[in-house]
């Protein structure tokens, strides 16, 4: 009863990451790694050829002759206006005197150093994934199984182990984002930063755990289907639902029918399916394994929606309020200045303002 | 399933072009945008995208910004004074808002605003300035948008409007933007009419010649020689924005309140229930599939999906144990995504039902008698008046509702009514308040009032269709018929004539062999390179839904030998085309 709640209660927060998955993000970081060596030779011809079609124009040179033109003369005009220039400013436009920012580079390396680290972790284990991919597909064609075998089991331990570094890491990211925003505030850059950096590579693992999941399902898949043929070689027909229930039950007492039988190729056949079903109890334990980390995973990722990757939403949720503020605290300075009392002691006692 | 078409182009332009042209390993960058480059960059790049490429932070260069002096910053502007000041004024202080900048134009520079930067601090600091020529906002596959939503009103207002040459460059260039992104140089015709149409064209023409000459692989190709660029105005085809469509996106943005594509509603899930939106853009398959189906196609296939999805997964709940449970929870987190999907446009479906069901069922057979001339069974109308008048009379239907069946009524009466029959029936229908609606579509050039302005205008012969439709979705937009013609070559030349004399149509073969053989060495992205002749229609003053079906329809009957692409400055729905006309006679507010 109590597994059952735990199952629903894990239905329902595994139904709060509702996000949308990008296969082509997955896709180009998988396959980054393979892409660049390879545009070293036969497609660089047709990629420069794209390039170097001006489909945009380059004007940075005449850029800089306008400026050189004018940086003789510019240059020490320049620094005499922008002294004069201070005082009007305040009232026309916003400078950034206004408003001390304080200096978070620190925590910005902080931030960036934090992400590279994960997004490096995560290049990592999607790399396993793919041996595990070549793994399980070298099973289906070899019957020496026992080393591939541990082989796999050992992938799928790091992975396993890996994954949870992420997560952690990833736990603390989130934690350290929460503290920057306390301090910086919410839409200070940092903290957006912070935020979008977090964002990303959480939809990133996401996506390669699923890449792990589908990676280990179709092998389970393929499994069976071998199960299935290989009895129907020994004799007995079985539907994909009842090799479901063998799995399930760890009844494999349908093969003891059989030992009796005739010759040779019954019992390698038998064997093989031995050694297949104890594969395929393997495969269930690591993905129980799995299955915690997507609990976890479910935690970890809030429900923060697909509008979230939409960039117009990124962009039009930081606000601006400091205008606002800065015209009116002008305009109470003006009104203030003009105030007939000052007026008056200021004609009396001329004061510097 | 990535996008095609029009987003991927652009998308992989801006990705490519812009973004991964400046990125350095273990660099961060900030990527600043203003208000149109934000529209187009959201439209088809996804912030894990841009992150993928070294962009950490996307900022609004309107808004105050402090100051991340270890950062690169990548400027992606229009060249409008406002963004350039902007721009300026980041390193303008002793100490620079970012460590460099990248400044990327979406079209070309005004020589003012150019040499403005070259004197300012920030040429010191600039490494890279180029005009990426992408000044419009890529919907869809097939349509753009110039995102101008005031275009009706600059257009057609009744005051006259000095900025209207300075609009109509813009527009041009944007134009001429989209043709060198797709790197076609098409033919370019108008519909003879309203003097817009000419002017407008023949400003793309010089825009275009000038891309040209920068470009001259522009229109490159053995088939791009036919590929045609058409200038239409609304008041063409006024009927096809005010009909209730019952196709799914057309249906959905008429009925449902959906701002800026985003679909809100609330999930009743297990438990409890939150609200969810939803963006309804390419990026859902199930969406593309959809968007173009008939409602009650709609409701049927997405059932039908969902069905077959639960049975070959096995996730009925009903008499499941401990096994199927633990089944489902296996393979639950990539369903769950599925899942949702389908969840939502069952609810777009539904919420669009109810709302048909209420009101709208009963002017749809109205409205699809009058826009056809004909009843359901092919015999033509003969009183009008008796069918509409019930209508008119009914308190519970909206306003806008019955100026659309008025308007219907009017263009059915091909030659316009009189001014008291109109009055009498603004006064039955009791919406004085938005009568203006009706005089005011003159200013498109449609014949309202018998023997008024435009009396020799008349709305266009149709086409033969003899495809079966749904009884209440027999109206074919006008365009549809235009495209069909235009591709077959049957476009009549006098009504739309040429800017320029038209290349040759021939169908001898150049001396490069064929298509397929003969360019492998060019490395081209399928995005990029469609071998087939493009037709482009630009409507001046807004695109209806229909219209931008109609355009997929068409290649789809080409089976891809034409691609249809259709555009306007905004997209319409009824509601928003309504409400513009009716503010085309007032003075326009200062703010806007």
């Amino acid at each position: 009863m109590k597994r059952r709640q735990r199952l629903i209660s894990v239905e329902i927060r595994t139904q709060q990451f509702i996000q949308r998955s990008l296969l082509s993000h997955l896709y180009q970081c998988v396959l980054k790694e393979e892409r660049q060596p390879d545009r070293g030779n036969l497609l660089d011809i047709g990629n420069l050829d794209l390039f170097s079609r001006p489909t945009m124009r380059d004007r940075l040179s005449n850029l800089q002759e306008v400026s050189n033109s004018h940086v003789e003369q510019m240059e020490y005009a320049e620094s005499t206006v922008s002294d004069t220039f201070s005082n009007i400013d305040l009232e026309m436009e916003l400078p950034h005197e206004a408003v001390v920012f304080e200096d978070n580079s620190p925590a910005l390396e902080d931030v960036f150093s934090q992400s590279q680290d994960i997004h490096r972790e995560i290049q990592l284990i999607r790399v396993e994934i793919k041996r595990l991919r070549e793994q399980n597909s070298r099973m289906m064609g070899v019957t020496t199984m026992s080393t591939i075998k541990r082989d796999s089991n050992a992938i799928g331990a790091d992975i396993k182990a890996r994954a949870e570094g992420v997560l952690a890491r990833l736990r603390d990211m989130d934690g350290e984002a929460h503290k920057l925003e306390e301090e910086y505030g919410s839409n200070c850059a940092v903290t957006r930063i912070a935020r979008t950096q977090y964002a990303c590579l959480s939809n990133g693992f996401r996506d390669t755990m699923f890449d792990y999941n589908e990676a280990e399902m179709s092998h389970r898949e393929n499994c069976k289907a071998q199960i299935q043929r290989q009895m129907e070689i020994v004799g007995r027909e079985v539907t994909g639902e009842e090799v479901e229930e063998m799995i399930e039950k760890g009844q494999w007492n349908i093969f003891n029918d059989n030992i009796m039988a005739e010759g040779k190729t019954a019992r390698s056949a038998l064997s093989q399916i031995e050694k297949r079903h104890q594969e395929l109890v393997d495969l269930e334990t690591r993905i129980n394994g799995i299955h915690e980390i997507f609990l976890d995973i479910a935690l970890l990722v809030e429900e923060q929606g697909p509008m979230l990757n939409t960039i117009q939403t990124n962009v039009q949720k930081t606000d601006e309020g400091i205008q606002e503020a800065l015209v009116k605290l002008n305009r109470a300075k003006r009104h203030d200045k003009n105030n007939p009392f000052k007026k008056m002691f200021c004609s009396c006692f001329p004061c510097v303002d | 399933m990535a996008p095609s078409g029009l987003k991927a182009v652009v998308g992989e332009k801006i990705l490519n072009g812009v973004i991964k042209s400046v990125k350095k390993d273990g660099e961060w960058k900030v990527l600043i945008v203003d208000h149109m480059s934000m529209r187009i960059l959201s439209s088809c790049c996804k912030m894990s995208d841009i992150l993928a490429e070294g962009v950490t932070i996307v900022e609004d260069i309107n808004k105050r910004r402090e100051p991340i002096s270890s950062l690169e910053a990548i400027y992606l502007i229009s060249p409008v004074e406002k963004s350039v000041r902007a721009l300026i004024n980041d390193f303008k202080d002793a100490a620079f808002t970012y460590k460099a900048a990248h400044i990327f134009f979406t079209d070309t520079c005004p020589d003012g605003l150019f040499a403005e930067i070259g004197r300012s601090r920030v040429s010191k600091v600039v490494k890279t300035l180029k005009e990426i020529n992408v000044a419009f906002l890529p919907y869809e596959a097939q349509v753009f948008s110039l995102d101008d939503p005031n275009s009706l009103y600059s257009f057609y207002s009744s005051k006259p409007n000095k900025d209207k040459d300075k609009i109509m460059e813009n527009l041009a260039e944007q134009i001429a933007t989209l043709c060198d992104t797709l790197k076609e140089y098409p033919a370019i015709r108008y519909r003879k009419g309203p003097e817009d149409n000419a002017r407008l064209a023949d400003e793309v023409y010089q825009r275009l010649t000038a891309h040209k000459a920068d470009n001259p692989s522009m229109g490159e190709g053995a088939d791009k020689a036919r590929s045609q660029l058409l200038i239409v105005d609304r008041g063409f085809d006024p009927i096809s924005p005010i009909l209730h469509e019952l196709t799914f996106q057309a249906m959905a943005y008429d009925l449902l309140d959906i701002k800026q594509d985003i679909y809100s509603y609330q999930t009743t899930g297990i438990g409890n229930s939150n609200d969810r939106e939803v963006l309804l853009d390419e990026d859902d398959e199930l969406w593309v599939q959809l968007r173009h189906m008939h409602i009650a196609d709609v409701t049927k296939k997405v059932t039908e999906l969902l069905r077959t999805f639960c049975e070959s997964k096995r996730m009925c709940t009903d008499n499941a144990n401990l096994k199927d449970l633990s089944q489902m929870l296996k393979k639950m987190p990539q369903y769950q995504k599925e899942l949702s999907m389908y969840s939502t446009h069952l609810h777009l479906a539904e919420a669009c039902m109810k709302k048909f069901k209420g009101s709208v069922d009963k002017l749809c057979e109205v409205e699809q008698d009058l826009a056809m001339g004909a009843n359901a069974e092919g015999e033509p109308l003969k009183d009008a008046m008796k069918s509409i008048v019930p209508v008119l009379l009914n308190n519970e239907i909206g306003a806008y509702e019955k100026i659309r069946i008025i308007l219907l009524y009017i263009f059915h009466k091909k030659k316009g009514i009189g001014e008291e029959n109109l009055a009498k029936l603004i006064q039955h229908a009791n919406i004085q308040a938005d009568s203006n609606i009706i005089t005011n579509l003159q200013n498109l050039g449609c014949n309202i009032i018998a023997g008024g302005r435009n009396a020799e205008q008349t709305l266009p012969e149709r086409r033969e269709r003899t495809e079966s439709t749904y009884q209440l979705s027999r109206w074919a937009p006008i365009i549809k018929d235009v495209m069909e013609n235009a591709i077959e070559d049957k476009l009549d030349r006098k009504q739309w004539p040429f800017i320029s004399d038209p290349a040759p149509i021939n169908t001898t073969q150049t001396a490069v062999s064929s298509a397929r053989f003969g360019h492998w060495h060019k490395n081209k992205s399928p995005t990029e390179y469609r071998s087939g002749p493009r037709l482009i229609i630009f409507v001046i003053g807004g695109v209806s839904q229909s219209e931008m079906r109609s355009a997929y329809e068409v290649t789809r009957a080409t089976d891809g030998k034409w691609e249809v692409l259709i555009g306007s400055s905004h997209i319409l729905t009824p509601t928003s085309f309504l409400n513009d006309l009716k503010s085309l006679d007032q003075v326009p507010n200062p703010d806007s």
